[in-house]
């Protein structure tokens, strides 16, 4: 088995939880917070720090404004982001494509 | 490692990319559209009387014909205001949910009605039940790919229709309740509080 597309998997998007924000990011234009952590049944603490860590390598956008006097925090993939996600899915297909029998 | 882990992983993204998108934007007015037809329903059922078993049936499958034409134009409404393939993966999902636990009711609905033959058990009064259960099993089988409230509201059918039944059996077997009260509750009122907490709660811009 070729190493190479596994070592070349974003570290940041491969976590599993981080993982799981990428993707039901990548099929919503945005995503309140409320949302996400229902979605996913994370704690809140849980989906601030990863959401911190895709933040910090500028894969994730945040915005926070009011809805119904009440603030509301939405997430959107950045369009680093979503090339980031691409990639990612591109290497996992070619380990798929690698790992089936000929 | 589990040489399977990078298909596992594709799948999941593939499940969640699915699960964020869906119905979220078209909900609250189908449920106001179910809510207000089901209450128009129960008062047609009411004032006209029509407690025999074909009357029931037809009156109430009927109007569940109207709600699913209706919502079907307004969830294709939604799709071409966005751009979105009505058909699309998670809509077939959502639709592959739904289908079983309605069509078990639909086809039971349609023997109750159709063959009355107990002289015991009142099929008619038995019917509001057996619906409010096979919707509350089908809501929540669809809320997968639907936000986090639709499994509530199932589960909301589920423990209603329950408990109401367990009531009429065991502490008020004598009770004299028509049908269609029992219909206009679980159909009308129940889609009319859920579109109104969905109106209240969903971001100004979803809402349809």
């Amino acid at each position: 088995m070729n190493p190479e597309p596994f070592l070349q998997l974003d570290r940041v998007i491969h976590e599993k939880g981080r993982l799981a924000i990428m993707s039901m990011l990548a099929a919503s234009p945005e995503l309140s917070f409320t949302e996400l952590r229902d979605a996913l049944a994370m704690t809140d603490g849980n989906l601030t720090t990863h959401i911190r860590a895709l933040q910090e390598a500028g894969y994730l956008a945040v915005a926070k404004s009011f809805q119904n006097r009440r603030p509301l925090t939405t997430c959107s993939l950045t369009a680093a982001g979503r090339k980031a996600f691409t990639e990612y899915l591109n290497l996992l297909e070619r380990i798929v494509q690698q790992n089936r029998p000929q | 490692m589990n040489p399977n882990w990078a298909e596992e992983n594709l799948q999941t993204i593939r499940t969640l990319m699915e699960r964020s998108t869906l119905y979220r934007h078209a909900l609250a007015p189908i449920m106001f559209l179910a809510g207000i037809i089901g209450v128009l329903t129960a008062t047609m059922g009411l004032m006209l009387h029509l407690d025999l078993p074909r009357a029931f049936g037809a009156l109430w499958l009927g109007s569940a014909a109207v709600v699913i034409a209706g919502a079907f134009i307004i969830v294709r409404r939604q799709a071409l205001k966005n751009n979105e393939p009505f058909w699309s993966p998670p809509t077939r999902r959502v639709a592959q949910a739904l289908v079983p636990p309605l069509a078990a009711g639909m086809i039971l609905g349609l023997i109750f009605t159709l063959f009355p033959t107990s002289e015991v058990v009142d099929f008619t009064l038995l019917l509001p039940f057996l619906w409010a259960l096979f919707y509350g099993c089908a809501l929540h089988a669809a809320g997968f790919y639907m936000p986090r409230g639709v499994k509530w509201f199932g589960w909301v059918y589920v423990g209603s229709a329950s408990g109401a039944l367990l009531f009429l059996v065991v502490v008020q077997p004598d009770m004299d309740i028509s049908a269609h009260w029992l219909m206009g509750f679980f159909f009308g009122v129940l889609h009319l509080a859920y579109g109104g907490y969905l109106y209240l709660t969903e971001k100004g811009k979803n809402a349809a």
